[in-house]
C-alpha cells in the first residue's frame, strides 16, 4: 500500500512536469509578437512622416553646413565653417545626409507607394500624391550626389534590395518628369476624399493646389535640365504651361514645424555654432534696396548690417570680428518660421526664364519676372508701399542686357530659406556668379577655389555597396566635390 | 565571553538529538589537536549516528557493546573504532595524504572529476578573487586563465568590462560568455557607450560579490558549454558561491579591504606654447576678451615665457605653463569593502549568511558607488533521499555621476586635455558660472564644457536593486535513479536619472535637460534532469534526460524633458517640453536534452550530449534547432601504468560540438512605430531602420578541440595544452547596409567566421620545502579570427566607428580590421605633397587589427613560512587601436607631439605632386596637424600598437601563525597588502593606455577617445575567522 502511494506520487510528479513543459512550448508562440509596435497601419501616417521628413531635410546638414555656405548665404562659426573652405573631409556628414534622405522621406514614401498600388489597398489619388513627394525626395538626392540608386533605391523592404544599383542622373530626371506628368493627370479633377483628408500637412488635401504644386515641381525639374537635355526641357515646359501652376503665395508649399524646439534655424541662430549672414547676400540686398534685407538679415549690435566674407582662411577669420556680424533674420529663424519646398515666386521666375529662352519673348519674360519678384516680396509680408517702391527700381525689371543673370539672382533670393535649392540654382545657371577664390586670405580647399558641385559618396557607402557605387563613379567621374553632376553644364 | 560564543554556536550548529549518552568523546585533528566540527559518527551497519559539534564533542546512546563506530570526515581517513564496552572514545583523525581528484563544476552544475573531461576547463579558486578584491569580479580573472581576455573599460567606478573567450566568433553578437551562478544563468549584458559620449552604466557582472565566490570554472569551448545550448555559444563562466563549511570556531568570518586609487597614466602634454594661433595671441574682441573660438582657443600661440598677455577672462596675466591638469583635477579615490559571513554545517544541513558593504570614491570627485549585498545560502538533507539547496541574494547599489565619456560634452578628460597650456585650473574652477547662471568657458565650442561646470551641473544617479533567488531539489527516487530540479531568477530593477542644468549652450542650447529612465529585467531559468547510473563490469554509464525553460522579460519607461522653468529643480514637471517612451521585450527558450557519460576501466571517458532549443525569437516554423557534443578523455598514464614519479598525470582529450544560436526578440517581423508627437494635428508613424528577415535560420557554430593535460614529477610540473577550431556559420546579424536601400541594417544569416587558437597553461612548483614554496604559472593564448565569407554582395561589415576610422569584418581578412585614410602616395609609397607643403588624403586602407597576436600571464607565488608574495604580470603582443584622443590633442596643440616644427614649420617627407622633386616646403605645424587629422581625416598616425606588459597584481599576505592565535577566539587571520594595475613594464603606445576604451562591446578595444586617466589601486585586505 505504501509502495503504491509512492509510485502514484511519482507519477503525479511526472505529470506535473509534462504539463509544465507543454505550457512552456505554448508560451513561445505568445511571445513572438512585438508589443511595442503595430504590424499594420493606415498609409496616411507613413505619408505624413514622409512629407514631414522632406520638409525637415531642407534644414538639415545639407543646408546648414554645406549649401548655405556654397550658396554664399551665410558663414558658420567655429569648425562648422570648414565646408566654407571647400574642403571635403566630411565623411560622416556625407554619410549622414545620404542615409537621412533615404531613411527619411524615401523609406516611408516607398512604403506608401507600395501600399497604394497593392491590389487590396490601391488608391490612385494617394499614389499620385505619394509620387510627387517621392520625386522631390529623389530629386534632392540626385542633385546632391549625382548618380544615385533610383529604380532600386529605397526598396530594401518593398523589394528586398539591400545593394541597390545606381542610375544615371539623366535617366532619373527623365523618369521623375514622367512620374510627375502621370501624377498630375490623376490629380486633375481627383476626388479629394480619396486623398489624405485630415492628414495632409501641405495643402490640407486641396486637390486644386496639389495640381499646381505638382506641376510647378515639374517646371522646376524641366528647367533644371535646360543645359543638359534642352529638347526634353523645352517640351516639358510647354506641357507645364498647359496646366495650372503656383501663382500666389496661397499656393506655396510650406509647413510650420513646432515640434520639439521648432524651426531648426532658431537653434542655428541662438545656439552654437552661430551663423552669420554673408556679405554677398547683404551686398545684393542693400545694393538693390531690397526690402527683404530686414527679413533675411538681423542688424548687429551696432545697429548695422554687417556680413561675413565666405571662404576666409583661419587667420583672416580670426581678424574678421565674426562675433559682431549680422545674424540670420528673425522671420527666417523663429521657432514657428515657415519651411518651404517650393514657392509661387520661384515658379514665376522659372516661367520668366522659360519665356526668355524658349519663347524668346522678352516682354512676357519681364512680366513673369516682375510677378516673381512681387510674389517673393509678398511672401515675407512686406508693406505694400515698400513693394511698390521696389517694383519701381531698376532691378525689378529685366534690363535686356543681363536678363539671365537678373533672373538667376532673383531665384537665388526667392528660394530662401531653402538654401540647398539656392546652391543648386547657382550650379545650374552660374548665377549669381561665384568667382574662383584666388585672394591670399581665401581658402582654396580641394577644388582650387572653385565652387563645389556635389557631395561625396561616403566611405560607408563605398564599403557597403562597393560594386554599385564603383560603377557610378566610373560613369559619372571621380568621387570629388568638384565633379559636376549631369545637369550642371555651367 | 568565550562561553557565550560557545553557547551561541551550540544553539546554531548542534543538530544532534538531546538523547541520553551512552558513549561520548571528542574528535580532534591529528596534527593540530584542534577540534573537528561535523565529523560523521556512525554505528557501522546501522543508520544510527551523529556528528561532532563545535568543540569536536559527540555523544550516542543505546549503542551495542560490540558495535563499531565509524568516524568519517571529508579529506580525512575514515577511522573505525570497536566500542568494546568503552563509554568515552576520543579519536584523532588523520588527513588523507592521497589527494582527492580535482573536482570541477561543469555545465548544468554537475560536479565532475577534472580528469574525466574531454575539454579544456580552468578553475579559479576563491582566494584569487576575494583577496585582490575588484568591484567587478571578472577583472580579477585577467591574465589568469588562458583563452580569456578581459579588458576593463576606463569609465569611472563600476565601469563595464569586455570579456571574450577564445576570440570573437560572431560578427554582431555581444560575444560575451554566459555567466552561471550556482546553476542559474544570469544577465551578462555589457556596457559602455558610443563615440558621441554618454556614460558607462556598468555591466551585470559587477553585482557578483567576490567575497561570496567559492570558485569559478571557465568552460571555454562549445564541447564544454553545449549543455547550455545557444546561451553558451560564447563559452561559460560558472561561478559557485560559498555554502556553509565545517570548520573550527564559531563560523564567523570577516573580510575588510581598503584600497586607494590614483592616476597611473596621463597623456604627455607640451609645456612650451599656450593659447593663440600661428604663434601669436588671439585677437582681442570689443569686450576685452580674446576670441574664444577655433582656432584661437587652441594651444598654437606664442612660446610660454611668462610674458604679459590678456587671458581668457580678459585679465592681464603672465603667460606661463600650468602643468598637468589631470593631476590637479582628479583626486585619489578609494574603495572600502567589508564582508561579515556566518556559516556552519552539520551532516545534514549547511548554511551561510553574509552581508557586504562596499563604498567607492572615484578619481572624479563626484563619482561614487555604494553597494550592499545580502546573501543567504542553505542546503539541507531532508531525508536520506531528498535534499534541497536554496539561495537568496539581494544587492542594492547606487552610483552617483558616472562620468561622461568620449565626445560627450561632460567628458572632463576631453575638456582638460584640450585646455590651452597657459590656462590655470584654479581660474577655471573660480570662473564656472556667471551671475546670470550661464556657464563660463575658455572656448565657445559646444563639444566641451568647463570641467567644473560639468562636475557640478551635469549629473546622474543610478539606483539598482537586484534580487537573485534559487531553489533546487535533488531526489534519489530509486536506486541508481535521481532527479534534480532547479529554478532560479535574476531580477533587476533600475532607476536612472540625469540632468544638465540650464545655462550651458551645449545642453539643449542653454535650456537645460532632464531624463528619467526606469525599468526592470527578469531572467527566469528552470531546469530539471533525471539521471540513471549503471555499472556493468568495468563499464560505468550515466544517462540523463532533462529540460530547461528560460524566460526573459525586460521593460522600461523613459521620460525626457528640456527647457527648465525653475533653476536647480530636477523633476519632469519643471520642463516645458517633455517626451516619454516605453518598451517591453519578452523572449523564451524551451530546451530538451540528453546526456550520456561512459567510463571504461577508470581511464577512458566518453561524454555526449544532444540538445534541442526552441526559441520564441525565431519564425514559428523554423524555431527549433538541434546540437550535440562529444568529448573523449583518455588517461594514458593510468591505462599504461606509467611511473608517477616521472609522469604523474597523462591525459589526452578531444572534443567536438555543434551549437546553434537564435537572435534577439522581434527581429523577424515587420512593424511600424507610432511617433510621439505633441503639436501635430495628424498621426505620424515610422518604419524602423532595421529590416527584418522573415526566413532566419538558427546560426550554427561547429567546433573541435584536442588537448593534453600532463603532470610530471608528482605533479610538480603540469602542462595543459589545447588547440581549437571554431567555425560559426549562418550568423544572424543586423548587417549595416547601403543607406540607399532606405534602411540602415538588415537582419540576415550572413557571414562565416573561423577561429582557431592555441592555449597553453603551465604550472610548476620549482621549489618546495617545509618553509618555502615557489609556484609558477604561465598561460599563453593565441587566437585567430578569420572572416571566411560574408553575405553575398557584402564587401564589408562595419562594426564600429570613431571619427574616420572604422573597425570592419571583410571577407578573406582577419576579423576586426581598422580601416582609415592613408596619406596620398605615389606608386612607390612616397607621400604626395602639395605646393603648400601639405599632405593629402589618400586611399582608405587597413591600418591595423584589434586582435592581439597573442596574450598571456605570468604568475608567481612565493611562500615563506607564513608570508606569501604573489605577482601577476599580463602580456599582450600585437593588436592595434585608434586613439582619437591623441589626434585631438595633436591638432589642438596640447600634446607633446605637437611641439614638432612649431617655429620653423614641418617639412613633410615626400615628393611634390607637381614637380616630382623632394618636398622642401615647410608647412606651419598647426596647418599640417589640423589638415591631416581634421580636414583630411587621415588617421594613419593615430593607429597605435596595443602591445603591453603590465604588472596586474602584487599581493603580500601574512597569515598569523596559530601560536599567536591559540589563546584568542580568532581561528585564523591574514593580512594582505595589495596592488592592482600598478604600472606598465612596457607600453608600445607610450602615454596612452591601450585598454582605455569607452565601450566593453566586442570591438570596444578598437577605440580610445580622451579617456579618464588610467588608474592603479593599492591597499590592504584583512581576513579574520572566528
Amino acid at each position: 500500500m505504501k509502495n503504491r502511494y509512492h509510485i502514484s506520487r511519482k507519477i503525479a510528479v511526472v505529470t506535473i512536469i509534462a504539463t509544465v513543459l507543454f505550457s512552456c512550448e505554448k508560451r513561445l508562440d505568445d511571445l513572438y509578437s512585438n508589443p511595442n509596435a503595430v504590424t499594420t497601419i493606415d498609409d496616411a501616417a507613413l505619408y505624413t512622416k514622409a512629407v514631414r521628413s522632406l520638409f525637415l531635410e531642407t534644414t538639415d546638414l545639407s543646408a546648414s553646413r554645406f549649401a548655405g555656405h556654397y550658396g554664399h548665404y551665410f558663414v558658420a562659426g567655429s569648425t562648422a565653417r570648414i565646408p566654407d573652405q571647400y574642403g571635403d573631409g566630411f565623411d560622416n556628414n556625407y554619410n549622414a545626409m545620404f542615409d537621412g534622405l533615404y531613411g527619411g522621406a524615401i523609406r516611408h514614401i516607398e512604403e506608401v507607394l507600395t501600399i497604394t498600388s497593392s491590389p487590396k489597398t490601391q488608391n490612385p489619388v494617394r499614389n499620385a500624391m505619394a509620387n510627387v513627394i517621392a520625386v522631390l525626395a529623389y530629386a534632392k538626392a540626385t542633385d546632391a550626389y549625382g548618380d544615385i540608386p533610383y529604380t532600386q533605391g529605397g526598396k530594401g523592404k518593398t523589394e528586398n534590395i539591400v545593394h541597390p544599383s545606381y542610375d544615371t542622373q539623366e535617366s532619373i530626371y527623365k523618369d521623375l518628369i514622367a512620374r510627375l506628368t502621370s501624377s498630375i493627370s490623376i490629380l486633375q479633377g481627383a476626388d479629394a476624399a480619396l486623398g489624405y483628408p485630415n492628414s495632409e500637412p501641405i495643402f490640407n488635401n486641396d486637390m486644386e493646389k496639389w495640381v499646381r504644386f505638382a506641376n510647378s515641381v515639374r517646371l522646376r525639374l524641366a528647367m533644371r535640365i535646360r543645359f543638359a537635355d534642352n529638347a526634353l526641357s523645352k517640351a516639358t515646359v510647354a506641357q507645364c504651361l498647359t496646366a495650372p501652376l503656383m501663382e500666389t503665395n496661397d499656393h506655396n508649399a510650406f509647413i510650420i514645424q513646432t515640434e520639439g524646439t521648432g524651426n531648426a534655424w532658431f537653434n542655428n541662430r541662438t545656439g552654437f555654432p552661430s551663423i552669420k549672414m554673408s556679405v554677398r547676400l547683404i551686398d545684393q540686398l542693400q545694393g538693390s534696396a531690397d526690402p527683404r534685407l530686414s527679413v533675411f538679415v538681423s542688424k548687429n549690435s551696432n545697429g548695422t548690417y554687417s556680413g561675413m566674407v565666405n571662404g576666409l582662411d583661419d587667420t583672416a577669420f580670426g581678424a574678421s570680428n565674426f562675433a559682431d556680424k549680422s545674424d540670420i533674420g528673425i522671420p527666417l529663424s523663429s521657432p514657428n518660421s515657415k519651411i518651404y519646398l517650393i514657392s509661387a515666386a520661384e515658379t514665376w521666375l522659372f516661367r520668366a526664364e522659360a519665356a526668355l529662352v524658349y519663347d524668346e519673348d522678352a516682354v512676357v519674360a519681364n512680366q513673369m519676372y516682375r510677378q516673381g519678384i512681387k510674389t517673393a516680396l509678398g511672401q515675407w509680408e512686406i508693406d505694400a508701399s515698400d513693394i511698390e517702391t521696389f517694383m519701381g527700381s531698376a532691378v525689378a525689371s529685366l534690363s535686356g542686357v543681363n536678363n539671365e543673370e537678373q533672373i538667376g539672382t532673383q531665384l537665388w533670393l526667392a528660394v530662401i530659406p531653402n538654401y540647398f535649392e539656392g546652391w543648386t540654382q547657382i550650379r545650374r545657371t552660374g548665377y549669381p556668379v561665384i568667382e574662383q577664390r584666388t585672394a591670399d586670405n581665401l581658402s582654396q580647399g580641394v577644388t582650387n577655389g572653385v565652387l563645389p558641385t556635389r557631395f561625396l559618396y561616403s566611405s560607408f557607402e563605398l564599403n557597403s555597396n562597393y560594386v554599385n557605387v564603383s560603377a557610378a563613379i566610373a560613369n559619372q567621374g571621380p568621387n570629388r566635390i568638384d565633379t559636376p553632376v549631369w545637369w550642371d553644364k555651367n | 565571553m568565550k562561553n557565550l560564543l560557545r553557547l551561541l554556536s551550540a544553539m546554531v550548529f548542534t543538530v544532534s538529538g538531546m538523547a541520553q549518552t551512552s558513549i561520548s568523546g571528542t574528535v580532534l585533528e591529528k596534527d593540530s589537536d584542534l577540534p573537528l566540527l561535523g565529523v560523521s559518527v556512525l554505528v557501522k551497519g546501522t543508520t544510527t549516528g551523529t556528528t561532532s559539534d563545535f568543540s569536536g564533542n559527540y555523544s550516542l546512546n543505546n549503542v551495542a557493546e560490540d558495535a563499531i563506530l565509524e568516524f568519517s570526515y571529508l579529506g580525512f581517513k575514515t577511522l573505525e573504532v570497536p566500542v568494546t564496552g568503552q563509554v568515552i572514545i576520543n579519536v584523532r583523525l588523520e588527513e588523507d595524504g592521497q589527494k582527492l581528484d580535482e573536482v570541477v563544476v561543469t555545465a548544468l552544475n554537475i560536479e565532475r572529476d577534472k580528469e574525466s573531461l574531454g575539454y579544456s576547463i580552468s578553475q579559479v579558486d576563491a582566494t584569487q578573487v576575494n583577496v585582490v578584491r575588484e568591484n567587478n569580479v571578472m577583472n580579477s580573472l585577467n591574465g589568469k586563465v588562458s583563452g580569456l581576455q578581459v579588458t576593463q573599460s576606463n569609465t569611472g567606478v563600476d565601469g563595464s568590462s569586455r570579456i571574450v573567450l577564445r576570440g570573437i566568433t560572431t560578427i554582431s553578437g555581444n560575444n560575451r560568455p554566459l555567466v552561471v551562478i550556482d546553476g542559474i544563468p544570469i544577465d551578462n549584458g555589457g556596457g559602455g557607450t558610443g563615440q558621441g559620449g554618454g556614460v558607462d552604466r556598468g555591466d551585470a557582472l559587477s553585482d557578483i560579490n567576490p567575497d561570496d565566490v567559492a570558485s569559478i570554472s571557465v568552460l571555454k569551448g562549445a564541447g564544454a558549454s553545449a549543455a547550455y545550448g545557444s546561451l553558451g555559444i560564447n563559452g561559460v563562466i560558472l561561478i559557485t558561491t560559498k555554502t556553509g563549511n565545517k570548520r573550527p570556531g564559531i563560523g564567523v568570518s570577516l573580510s575588510s579591504t581598503f584600497m586607494f586609487t590614483d592616476i597611473m597614466l596621463t597623456p604627455n602634454f607640451q609645456n612650451e606654447y599656450g593659447t593663440g594661433f600661428f604663434n601669436d595671441f588671439a585677437p582681442i574682441n570689443a569686450d576685452g576678451k580674446p576670441v574664444l573660438d577655433y582656432p584661437f582657443s587652441w594651444s598654437w600661440g606664442p612660446r610660454l615665457e611668462g610674458q604679459s598677455y590678456t587671458n581668457w577672462l580678459g585679465q592681464t596675466d603672465s603667460y606661463s605653463p600650468q602643468g598637468n591638469p589631470y593631476k590637479d583635477f582628479y583626486q585619489t579615490g578609494y574603495s572600502i569593502a567589508n564582508t561579515v559571513a556566518f556559516e556552519g554545517r552539520s551532516d545534514k544541513t549547511s548554511f551561510r549568511m553574509s552581508i557586504t558593504d562596499e563604498d567607492i570614491q572615484g578619481i572624479v570627485s563626484n563619482n561614487t558607488l555604494g553597494k550592499q549585498t545580502f546573501n543567504i545560502r542553505g542546503r539541507s538533507q531532508l531525508t536520506d533521499k531528498f535534499s534541497i539547496d536554496g539561495k537568496m541574494t539581494f544587492i542594492t547599489s547606487k552610483v552617483e555621476n558616472r562620468p561622461d565619456l568620449a565626445e560627450g560634452n561632460g567628458n572632463t578628460a576631453l575638456q582638460l586635455s584640450l585646455m590651452p597650456r597657459d590656462i590655470r585650473l584654479t581660474d577655471v574652477r573660480n570662473n564656472t558660472i556667471n551671475a546670470q547662471g550661464q556657464e563660463i568657458k575658455w572656448n565657445l565650442d559646444n563639444t566641451f564644457n568647463n570641467p567644473y561646470w560639468a562636475l557640478n551641473h551635469l549629473r546622474n544617479t543610478d539606483n539598482r536593486d537586484r534580487f537573485q533567488g534559487l531553489l533546487a531539489i535533488d531526489w534519489k527516487m530509486f536506486k541508481n535513479f535521481s532527479l534534480t530540479a532547479r529554478t532560479g531568477m535574476d531580477y533587476r530593477v533600475f532607476d536612472y536619472t540625469s540632468h544638465g542644468a540650464r545655462g550651458a549652450q551645449s545642453i539643449k542650447s542653454g535650456l537645460g535637460e532632464y531624463s528619467h529612465n526606469n525599468g526592470k529585467s527578469r531572467i527566469w531559468n528552470s531546469d530539471m534532469l533525471a539521471s540513471y547510473k549503471a555499472e556493468i563490469g568495468g563499464f560505468k554509464l550515466t544517462a540523463s534526460v532533462g529540460a530547461m525553460h528560460r524566460d526573459e522579460a525586460f521593460n522600461n519607461q523613459y521620460i525626457n524633458g528640456f527647457d527648465s522653468k525653475v533653476r536647480d529643480f530636477y523633476n519632469i514637471s519643471n520642463y516645458k517640453n517633455s517626451f516619454s517612451s516605453e518598451s517591453i521585450t519578452k523572449k523564451a527558450i524551451t530546451s530538451y536534452y540528453a546526456l550520456g557519460q561512459f567510463q571504461w576501466g577508470g581511464y577512458l571517458y566518453f561524454d555526449t550530449s544532444l540538445r534541442n532549443d526552441n526559441s520564441s525569437a525565431l519564425p514559428k516554423d523554423n524555431n527549433s534547432y538541434w546540437y550535440h557534443s562529444e568529448n573523449l578523455s583518455f588517461l594514458f598514464s593510468r591505462a599504461f601504468g606509467l611511473n608517477p614519479k616521472f609522469i604523474s598525470k597523462g591525459k589526452l582529450r578531444a572534443s567536438h560540438a555543434i551549437v546553434g544560436n537564435d537572435t534577439g526578440a522581434y527581429r523577424t517581423q515587420a512593424f511600424y512605430n507610432v511617433d510621439q508627437t505633441v503639436t501635430l494635428p495628424y498621426t505620424v508613424a515610422s518604419i524602423p531602420g532595421s529590416l527584418p528577415s522573415f526566413d532566419l535560420r538558427p546560426e550554427t557554430s561547429k567546433s573541435w578541440e584536442i588537448g593534453a593535460d600532463l603532470g610530471f614529477f608528482n605533479n610538480r610540473l603540469m602542462l595543459d595544452f589545447t588547440y581549437f577550431e571554431t567555425n560559426t556559420k549562418d550568423q544572424i546579424q543586423a548587417v549595416p547596409i547601403s543607406g540607399a536601400s532606405g534602411f540602415e541594417t538588415v537582419v540576415v544569416n550572413a557571414g562565416n567566421i573561423k577561429n582557431n587558437g592555441i592555449e597553453v597553461q603551465l604550472n610548476a612548483v620549482p621549489v618546495e620545502t617545509d618553509n618555502f614554496q615557489w609556484n609558477l604559472g604561465v598561460n599563453f593564448t593565441k587566437n585567430n579570427s578569420f572572416v571566411a565569407s560574408l553575405n553575398e554582395g557584402l564587401s564589408s561589415i562595419e562594426l564600429g566607428r570613431l571619427w574616420s576610422v572604422s573597425v570592419e569584418a571583410r571577407p578573406g581578412e582577419e576579423f576586426g580590421g581598422l580601416y582609415g585614410n592613408d596619406f596620398k602616395r605615389d606608386n612607390f609609397g612616397r607621400k604626395l605633397i602639395t605646393d603648400n607643403g601639405l599632405t593629402q588624403r589618400g586611399e582608405r586602407i587597413l591600418l591595423g587589427n584589434i586582435n592581439p597576436d597573442w596574450f598571456g600571464g605570468i604568475s608567481n607565488t612565493f611562500r615563506f613560512k607564513n608570508l606569501s608574495l604573489s605577482t601577476l604580470i599580463s602580456v599582450q603582443q600585437g593588436g592595434e587601436f585608434y586613439s582619437y584622443g591623441r589626434a585631438y590633442r595633436t591638432y589642438f596643440g596640447t600634446d607633446k607631439r605637437s611641439l614638432v616644427g612649431r617655429e620653423n614649420g614641418i617639412i613633410e617627407d615626400g615628393i611634390n605632386e607637381n614637380t616630382g622633386f623632394k618636398n622642401e616646403v615647410a608647412a606651419p605645424a598647426f596647418l599640417k596637424q589640423f589638415t591631416d587629422i581634421f580636414s583630411n581625416e587621415v588617421s594613419k598616425d593615430q593607429v597605435l600598437d596595443a602591445s603591453n606588459v603590465k604588472v596586474r597584481e602584487v599581493t603580500l599576505t601574512y597569515s598569523f601563525p596559530q601560536t599567536i592565535l591559540r589563546d584568542t577566539f580568532i581561528q585564523s587571520a591574514s593580512l594582505s597588502a595589495i596592488g592592482r594595475n600598478l604600472f606598465f613594464l612596457y607600453n608600445a603606445a607610450g602615454d596612452i593606455d591601450p585598454e582605455a576604451g569607452y565601450s566593453s562591446g566586442p570591438t570596444g578595444t578598437a577605440f580610445e577617445h580622451s579617456s579618464l586617466p588610467s588608474t592603479r589601486s593599492y591597499g590592504l585586505n584583512l581576513k579574520l575567522n572566528f
